[in-house]
């Protein structure tokens, strides 16, 4: 095992690298702690039962160049924190080469190493100086610091009083501003109100034109596929894939769809279902526009749901539905065949009816279909299936990004525009 | 792991020791917010760290200058004090710098910064202290008219010496203290018995010369100086303060020449198992 950490990015050199890289942990983690156990073995002469490892990281290679903006996506417990902690070296490989580059900055603990008794502007040194740097540095910085961080007269304040958004907004300003070569996020920016994220985010990209390397683990698939250049797909501490973010989060998402599709014929017991059952939904489907049935799609795309039925007997003037939520509980749409001003004729035996979104106005997220069947006067429930399936919108060309709809609107105004939306 | 082999290695040491020169920064910062902190919910603020020796001379001044008059040695106050405010900084620094790693874990566990700067700033704000409380027992020397040394010029680098082993002491109890936490609750027991035999409020004139064990005879106060550091450290600031004497040459090197092996053996320690803080926390 070698460890390297250098403060310097070398030219002609990864940024970070790893070469077969393990990490192992104890499972039971106070096992055999106490100098008390340890005697009481030795007098004993038994043999210490066997260390329980379980490994986080098997195995791992991966060169970061200078540049490059990693995404890190898997499931809990893939390795992805461990993956971190390795790169800022709070923990050191049980097997395997590491070098690392650069300065290191890591936005995961914002704040970290804050002393309440001192002030905003004592706080700045201390922290500046566990990052490394020295006094003049921060010296040198000091003013953009406390201006990015909108403390104003707080600055001189222990921070003790301070709120929790401006102990947060004064972490992320001390971190941003040290420089950094390699810049580690774990799912954070949900630092402050938007303007601040707003500003977080300009300053990342700022990172990003000083040529700066970033790592960035997130569940949000959408902005891996906005932030990165590149991305790995760590699972069960080994990399699945390591390319594209687009590619990667597909390859991902089609593992998940498959994982979950095997676990939901389960679990079907639990989503819920009522109903006189005449007319029973069988199932539901999300089609691309080329007809190939998906739970993902993007922003703008052509969906359509499909609804396959089957009536006992003869139903005369059944009205079909369905209902679009965000993962959050929103209720966003839920158009039926009454509304939409179709008039269906005598229903009999299997069939099926389709719902076609032309351009897909929802924003990137999970939202789960609900679906269901009523008579013609709405007043018997044939079956009505409370969450049948949920899909994942990608952020595709829609411009948007905040919220959980495209109006599809635009501007206008009398003042000339330098450019024109495309 | 890291194999002993690389870590002797000039290499990795003169690494470690780089890295460590680029977060003096830090090691001024923690510093200062020590003793900020210390001293900033105390109404009596910094006067603490003089009113503790001097209460303590009290005490000893009562029991031994008065209860027991045979114990007595000429203007025992500024004995007392001479010896007591040097193990105060010994004790001081053990005391706290044991759970310098540990008290900081939750810095430890989420940043990456050389962990020996905890140790090292623990100890040298016990050293600020020390040197305030000990320039007023310095103005109190004057006033009694203690007979100074000549050689009183060296008095910065016994200090340094005395810092240097303390050092070295904390960074071999605070990396115990992370892999067990036993480690406080023995230095406890150790740190009083370590006091009674070091010669703080007796002179080791008192002690016999040899004393028997069984056949042997053994120069018990050697021994007390060979086997101690901080009872040569504590005999020279006597040496200098005190009696006015001349310390010799010699016994000043060895001293030194201790200090300095204790510092390297807790760096090399303190390296050899730091890299493990962050997960042991």
């Amino acid at each position: 095992m070698t460890v390297v950490r250098r403060y310097e990015v070398q030219p002609d050199e990864p940024v970070i690298h790893l070469h077969n890289v393990s990490r192992a942990f104890r499972k039971q983690r106070d096992y055999d702690r106490s100098l008390q156990q340890r005697f009481l073995h030795t007098v004993t002469r038994r043999r210490r039962p066997p260390v329980d490892l379980f490994y986080p990281l098997k195995d791992v290679s991966l060169s970061i160049n200078a540049g490059d903006f990693l995404g890190v996506i898997g499931p809990n417990g893939a390795g992805k924190s461990t993956l971190l902690k390795l790169v800022t070296g709070i923990i050191i490989p049980t097997r395997g080469d590491l070098s690392v580059n650069g300065r290191v900055c890591s936005l995961l603990e914002l704040g970290a190493g804050f002393h309440p008794d001192l002030t905003g502007r004592e706080n700045i040194y201390l922290n500046g100086s566990i990052y490394g740097l020295n006094r003049r540095e921060i010296d040198e910085r000091i003013e953009q610091i406390i201006d990015f961080a909108e403390l104003g007269d707080f600055i001189d304040t222990p921070i003790k009083h301070y709120s929790s958004g401006m102990y947060v907004r004064l972490g992320f300003s001390v971190a941003i501003h040290t420089d950094p070569d390699i810049l580690l996020v774990d799912e954070v920016l949900a630092v402050g109100d938007v303007n601040f994220q707003q500003k977080c985010l300009r300053s990342i990209e700022g990172f990003r034109e000083r040529g700066g390397t970033l790592i960035l683990v997130s569940h949000d698939l959408g902005t891996i596929q906005s932030v990165c250049t590149r991305a790995i797909w760590l699972e069960d501490g080994h990399i699945h894939a390591d390319g594209a973010p687009l590619d990667v989060s597909m390859a991902y998402l089609e593992s998940m769809a498959h994982r979950e599709h095997t676990q939901s014929t389960e679990s079907d017991a639990t989503t819920r279902r009522w109903g006189t059952g005449r007319i029973s939904i069988e199932a539901a489907e999300l089609r691309g526009a080329d007809g190939q049935v998906r739970d993902f799609f993007h922003s703008g795309e052509t969906v359509v749901v499909r609804l396959h039925f089957r009536a006992e007997g003869v139903i005369s003037g059944p009205i079909f539905g369905l209902a679009i939520h965000h993962q959050n509980g929103a209720h966003l749409a839920g158009p039926n065949t009454d509304f939409d001003g179709l008039v269906l004729g005598d229903v009999q035996g299997e069939g099926w009816i389709e719902y076609v979104v032309p351009a897909l106005p929802l924003l990137e997220g999970v939202y789960t279909l609900t679906v269901a069947v009523v008579d013609a006067t709405n007043t018997e429930t044939y079956d009505y299936r409370f969450r049948i399936g949920q899909f994942r919108v990608l952020r595709g060309t829609a411009t948007d990004r905040y919220g959980m709809i495209a109006l599809g609107g635009y501007w206008r105004t009398p003042v000339i525009p330098l450019s024109s939306p495309p | 792991m890291t194999g002993i082999t690389e870590l002797l290695s000039p290499l990795h040491v003169t690494a470690r020791v780089r890295e460590l020169w680029r977060y003096r920064e830090l090691i001024r910062n923690l510093l200062s917010s020590n003793l900020k902190s210390r001293y900033k919910n105390s109404a009596l603020g910094f006067v603490w760290s003089l009113l503790n020796p001097l209460g303590m001379m009290l005490v000893f001044t009562i029991v031994f200058g008065f209860l027991m008059p045979d114990v007595r040695v000429e203007n025992y106050p500024l004995f007392v004090l001479t010896g007591l405010l040097p193990w105060n900084f010994f004790q001081a620094s053990i005391n706290a710098g044991m759970y310098s790693v540990v008290g900081s874990s939750n810095l430890v566990k989420k940043v990456y910064f050389p962990r020996e700067v905890l140790p090292i700033a623990t100890v040298l704000s016990q050293l600020v202290n020390f040197l305030l409380a000990f320039a007023v027992l310095f103005v109190a020397l004057v006033v009694f008219q203690a007979s100074f040394s000549p050689w009183l010029w060296t008095l910065p680098f016994v200090i340094l010496i005395q810092t240097v082993f303390s050092t070295g002491v904390v960074l071999v109890l605070s990396t115990l203290n992370v892999f067990y936490r036993d480690t406080a609750m023995i230095m406890e027991v150790v740190m009083l018995a370590w006091f009674f035999l070091t010669p703080v409020v007796y002179s080791v004139a008192l002690l016999p010369e040899t004393i028997s064990v069984g056949s042997f005879t053994v120069p018990l106060q050697r021994m007390v100086y060979i086997l101690n550091p901080v009872a040569s450290l504590i005999a020279i600031y006597r040496d200098l303060l005190y009696w006015g004497y001349r310390t010799d040459i010699d016994f000043f090197v060895r001293t030194a020449l201790t200090a300095i092996a204790v510092f390297a053996f807790g760096y090399w320690f303190f390296l050899r198992y730091s890299d493990q803080f962050g997960e042991e926390l």
